[in-house]
């Protein structure tokens, strides 16, 4: 049994949540605890955050380490979302936190907080898988921005980040007076123009019936009204009623009679109209609110690193799926990713012991050799640069910034020269781990290509073994290999200098 | 439809609280006069009246008064401005006096003297011994205390302090014609104002002290004759803020007027009848105190000195015999707490049954090993409290101890602020009240790191954390370590520490955000059972009721035919026999021994029963204006107890009153029914229960006199 403690710094609220997490019980919330504070303002606004806000944050933060302390905790994770990330001197105020209160609070891209949140969505079990089953969008609405990611046939279409967070839109709104009833034809306006091509390009045709909403706001009042006990499944009817009623009865009003400021009355109208846009969008008929949020993601992260909680969704697949709709969307040929795929996984997983690397780094090569092409649907002869810049601007759920910048590094190293540390780090952040990932995989990556020179897959069985300073690849096919032997050269010679290993092709030829 | 016209909020269907306060000071002076009751059990009656009208004065009236002198218009529950009840209560508290003193001139001090208790009138009828003992032990003893204070052309009027004794005199130079000067001296408070006499056959002889000073006043001003002496108390609007009870209007008006108010001016003066007038004319014109609020007093002003006649040795049978709590079947002395809660919730009925056990749970919490954090709100403690002890034990062993204490209980303040200090040099996180609210409820948290999980102990209560009243007033514990109310009980302590409401309540209702709406929706529930045809039945037990809204909606309950059955020991603003309003309610009062303090509603929902229990009243000042806790009993042996316990205090016929549609409380005809008083039974039922023999108690401990809400 492990007691962990999650905290979020978020853009309007400080919160932490105690679990215990076990084997038997998996994951038990003991304790939840939320201090507003307002730092998406400030940042959104500014950039900066105010050393007053600094200064409340470090004193709830310490309080939350006594907190810690008096739970006796085995771990925590403390994750900054996106005020945080988009403070411009984030890094030394982080480091003025973490002087001042002992907690290390990490920034978390957008994608991996999005990943985390639908993590603690799908930690729910059974009634996620049968969300899916139907044509779904999780929407994910923060401070800063809303993630909408749609499922389609129980997998993960496309995932797309919209700067309509209900913070951001409420900043706006603040500089234009305007009745409560004319609010919801500005954020119209707002949001048409990026929800418009939100449409054209992903939900047009498809079929979607469910909404999974994330979010803390309008969350905390569905369940207000809803009550807890009755589940926290919404008709689209029922509420398209609520939303009436907001729209009726005067912010004061319902403050009072929800118990709330007036503040978050408007968070929540933003939020329902934000909602209520995406169902108009897409027609669907069920909004299931499910009350989860980051903080049962990163516990459940941490559970399933401590090996308490296994089986329920594949999250790996979610990412290969994703990427593999990129990979569609830019016309990259299917039969020959899988053939790369199938090559560098073959290779990455014979050769272990050379390379040294983990799980992670496996999905990275999977993905890269996924998206190895993505660029010539902008420039043939540019190849490498435009899958380069494809994938940095394409969101890959679940993959961190850096581990999408390394994957696109790859991509290009695969068919630009490769550079070496003193270059590459004068123009990314990437440090020299990472880097020397990059090279392994980078070296594998292109020796797998150069085994397909020809397109044509002939080299789908390969068997790899390792033998002191040689890496045999043994084909077992009838077809004519010259070409690939020919020009093997030429793409080892990167795999040598990486791993002072040899490639060699042999041919093995079944006699039917 | 008629149905829909009535009008609920008709002043003319309420009572005003301060004179439901009069009826009830009332009832406990009706003790005092029951020839039932142990002679020096009556006297202690008395001093509670004396004690309690002081204490209505000062919060009160003073408040009354404050309005009056800021112009504030706005009429209360029953219709009636500030001016309008002052003036009606003047009638009824000088009624109320008046009965106090014939209670003692009439029944007390004559049943004392048959008792062989004699109380010495004045010290004229002192004997010749008696007399040169009470002067030397004013020249040994009290005229080293004492600060004579003359007036005079550069001697400006004292400040007379408010609820003291004094003796004011007027006196002339000696050898001197003319001007009459005014001389005034404390009674001290730091010596006994019962003096015994030294001993004669008859019996046993007292004097009070006052006496022996005016005996010997010309002692004090050696320059001057004594004309005449008599003692006098005032009492003062001083330096009290706002009650909380006054509507946020009224502390706003109040605030503008800030200049208008009178800090400190007098708003009663006591004296002695027969006062001599010169001397009476001189007080009013130096107090500034108008005829209506004087009060010539026939006997010893402040009766709360009867209080320490109780205590005195010697007429033990003459005593109810002391209570001794029992022990809970559950938990006999020496029982793991945590242990006999995992196995089932347990409720506590106090004083019938221990309180110890309540204490013990934080000591053994405070020592326990796995314990992780103790939490807990006090609101008025006992001064030595066995609780702080533990709690400060609990931090300096590295538990977690969070405490709210609560600073603005009434009278308290100072006491509580010392021992807080001291529970956060022991490392305990105090929190000192919240702003505007002030945190009444009893809750305490103990969470425990245990084999398979952490599990989370919670008391909840009625009544104060405090040892000495738990024997004193009847109230109710619930133990628990039901996972619900736990997380609940996290909750509540998160709020009181600052931090964001949870997001959603399991099983508790917390005011001043939720409670009031609960209360209302749990009323409204039965009368819509009512009107459905399925009966409707409401049982509550509280110590006051006079909010509007709670009244409004038991009216309308009674109107669709709920019945209601109120157990309201204080202040009741509801009238019942209303036709077509409040027939179908019934009120009573029980003014026992022990102070009735629980807070206990059922509601019949239609056969499927709820039983809560709170910290609460239905009053505003407890649904509006505080932190207070509601928690629903659901374990139907539980259930069950607290139905009994309701059951016995409907079928009480002996220290129950019940309300008339008059307005007038009366007890119960008891002819051809066996007297049952509710009480007594409950101190039978716990001694059959209790397996162990109760808790072993020192017979020499004095108890501490507590102030009563």
């Amino acid at each position: 049994m492990k007691v962990f403690a999650a905290i979020e710094v978020g853009s309007y609220e400080l919160s932490m949540i105690i679990f215990e997490i076990s084997v038997k019980n998996k994951m038990r919330k003991i304790d939840h605890i939320r201090h507003k504070i307002n730092l998406g303002s400030e940042t959104y606004a500014t950039g900066k955050l105010s050393y007053e806000k600094v200064d409340e944050l470090c004193k709830v933060l310490k309080e939350f380490k006594g907190i810690m302390a008096g739970y006796k905790v085995d771990a925590y994770r403390a994750c900054g979302t996106s005020a945080v990330r988009e403070m411009e001197n984030r890094d030394i105020v982080l480091e003025q936190i973490a002087q001042k209160t002992g907690i290390h609070i990490e920034i978390l891209s957008n994608s991996e907080q999005r990943f985390v949140n639908y993590k603690s969505i799908a930690a729910k079990g059974e009634e996620f898988n049968k969300m899916l089953e139907k044509g779904t969008i999780i929407l994910d609405i923060g401070g800063g921005s809303i993630q909408v990611s749609l499922f389609d046939k129980g997998t993960l279409n496309t995932t797309q980040n919209l700067k309509l967070g209900v913070l951001r839109l409420k900043e706006r709104l603040d500089h234009i007076h305007s009745s409560t009833s004319a609010r919801e034809v500005l954020i119209e306006e707002l949001d048409n123009a990026q929800l418009s091509v939100l449409y054209k390009l992903y939900l047009k045709d498809k079929e979607i019936e469910n909404i999974i909403l994330v979010d803390d706001y309008l969350t905390f009042f569905v369940n207000r009204m809803i009550g807890s006990d009755e589940g926290r499944y919404l008709p689209v009817e029922r509420f398209k009623t609520y939303l009436d009623h907001f729209k009726e009865v005067s912010t004061a009003e319902i403050a009072q009679q929800m118990g709330m400021s007036e503040d978050n009355v408007t968070l929540i109208f933003i939020s329902a109209i934000l909602v209520n846009r995406i169902i108009n969008l897409t027609g669907a008929k069920l909004i299931w609110v499910p009350g989860s949020n980051l903080c049962e993601g990163i516990a459940y992260e941490y559970a399933e690193k401590e090996k308490m909680v296994s089986g329920g969704h594949d999250f790996e697949k979610d990412i290969l799926d994703c990427a593999l709709q990129i990979s569609k969307r830019y016309m990259g040929s299917r039969k020959r990713a899988e053939t790369l795929e199938s090559l560098t996984m073959a290779i990455f997983d014979g050769t272990k012991k050379m390379h040294g690397l983990g799980k992670r780094e496996r999905l990275y090569l999977q993905i890269a050799a996924i998206l190895h092409d993505c660029g010539k649907y902008i420039s043939m002869v540019n190849l490498g640069e435009c899958s380069y810049q494809i994938i940095m601007a394409t969101e890959i759920i679940g993959l961190s910034h850096k581990e999408r910048e390394m994957i696109a590094n790859i991509v290009r190293f695969n068919h630009d020269d490769f550079k070496y540390f003193d270059v590459l780090s004068k123009e990314s952040a990437i440090d020299r781990q990472e880097y020397l990932t990059i090279a392994k995989l980078t070296a594998i990556l292109r020796i797998a290509n150069g085994l397909d020179r020809s397109h044509k897959q002939k080299f789908k069985d390969v068997k790899v073994n390792l033998k002191d300073n040689e890496l045999v690849l043994t084909v077992d096919t009838k077809e004519d290999i010259s070409l690939e032997k020919g020009l093997f050269a030429d793409r080892a010679e990167f795999f040598k200098e990486v791993f002072n290993v040899q490639p060699v092709i042999k041919q093995k030829r079944t006699l039917y | 439809m008629g149905e829909k016209k009535k009008d609920f909020r008709n002043p003319e269907y309420y009572t005003n609280r301060e004179m439901s306060w009069v009826l009830f000071d009332h009832r406990v002076l009706s003790e005092a006069r029951d020839k039932n009751i142990p002679l020096f059990e009556r006297l202690k009656f008395l001093s509670i009246t004396a004690s309690n009208l002081d204490e209505f004065f000062m919060v009160r009236i003073a408040s009354l008064k404050d309005m009056v002198h800021a112009g504030y218009q706005k009429r209360d529950i029953a219709g009636l401005t500030a001016a309008e009840q002052l003036e009606k209560l003047n009638v009824q508290v000088h009624e109320l006096v008046d009965l106090q003193y014939s209670t003692y001139n009439r029944s007390l001090l004559p049943l004392l003297e048959q008792n062989g208790l004699h109380v010495v009138k004045g010290h004229e009828a002192l004997n010749e011994k008696e007399k040169q003992f009470v002067d030397s032990y004013f020249a040994k003893d009290v005229y080293p205390v004492l600060t004579p204070m003359a007036v005079d052309s550069s001697r400006p009027f004292p400040l007379i302090r408010n609820k003291s004794l004094n003796l004011g005199a007027l006196v002339t130079k000696k050898n001197e014609e003319g001007e009459l000067d005014f001389v005034t001296v404390q009674v001290p408070s730091v010596l006994p104002r019962i003096v015994e006499l030294p001993g004669s056959v008859e019996g046993r002889r007292v004097i009070l002290l006052e006496e022996i000073i005016e005996r010997n006043m010309d002692k004090l001003f050696l320059n001057y004759d004594i004309v005449c002496v008599h003692p006098f108390r005032i009492m003062r609007n001083a330096d009290l803020t706002i009650e909380e009870d006054e509507a946020a209007d009224l502390l706003k008006e109040i605030e503008k007027q800030l200049k208008k108010r009178q800090w400190g001016e007098a708003i009663r003066l006591e004296v002695e009848a027969g006062i001599d007038k010169r001397l009476l004319k001189k007080l009013k014109k130096e107090l500034n105190i108008d005829t209506p609020d004087v009060y010539e007093i026939d006997g010893p002003l402040d009766l709360t000195f009867l209080m320490k006649m109780y205590g005195m040795s010697g007429f033990e049978h003459l005593k109810t015999p002391p209570h001794v709590p029992k022990a809970h079947p559950a938990l006999p002395a020496g029982t793991d707490i945590f242990e006999a809660v995992r196995k089932e919730d347990i409720l506590l009925h106090h004083p019938y049954q221990s309180f110890t056990p309540v204490v013990d749970f934080i000591r053994q919490a405070a020592k326990d090993e796995n314990v992780l954090a103790i939490k807990q709100t006090l609101y008025r403690v006992s001064g030595n409290s066995p609780i702080i002890a533990a709690l400060a034990e609990a931090a300096e062993n590295g538990k977690q101890v969070t405490c709210l204490v609560e600073l603005k209980a009434r009278f308290d303040e100072e006491n509580n602020i010392v021992w807080a200090r001291m529970l956060e040099k022991a490392g305990c996180h105090v929190i000192y009240g919240l702003v505007g609210l002030k945190t009444h409820s009893k809750i305490t948290l103990v969470v425990r790191k245990e084999e398979d999980g952490i599990r989370r102990y919670v008391h909840l209560g009625t009544g104060n954390y405090n040892d000495s009243t738990a024997k004193l007033y009847t109230d109710i514990g619930l133990l628990t370590c039901n996972e619900s109310i736990g997380e609940d009980a996290t909750a509540v302590f998160n709020m009181l520490s600052g931090y964001s409401e949870p997001l959603h309540w399991n099983k508790l209702t917390l005011a001043p955000l939720w409670l009031k709406q609960k209360f209302l929706y749990l009323i409204g529930r039965e009368t819509e059972h009512a009107k459905a045809g399925n009966g409707g039945k409401i049982i509550a037990k509280m110590n006051s009721l006079c909010d509007p809204d709670v009244i409004a909606a038991l009216y309308e309950a009674s109107a669709a035919g709920v019945k209601i059955d109120l157990i309201v020991r204080g202040i009741c603003c509801l009238r019942v026999g209303i036709p077509g309003i409040s027939e179908n309610i019934s009120v009573r009062s029980i003014v026992g021994n022990f102070l009735e303090h629980s807070r206990i509603f059922y509601f019949a929902n239609n056969d499927s029963e709820e039983i809560y229990c709170a910290s609460a009243d239905w009053m505003p000042r407890n649904l509006e204006r505080r932190v207070e806790i509601l928690f629903p009993v659901e374990k139907p042996e539980l259930k069950e107890e607290l139905k009994h316990i309701l059951d016995c205090q409907l079928r009480d016929n002996v220290k129950a009153q019940v309300l008339t549609p008059e307005g007038n409380y009366e007890k119960i005809d008891r002819r051809g029914k066996e007297s049952f008083n509710s009480q007594e039974n409950f101190c039978e039922e716990a001694a059959k229960k209790a397996v162990i023999p109760a808790e072993e108690e020192n017979s020499r401990v004095f108890i501490p006199q507590t102030h009563h809400e």
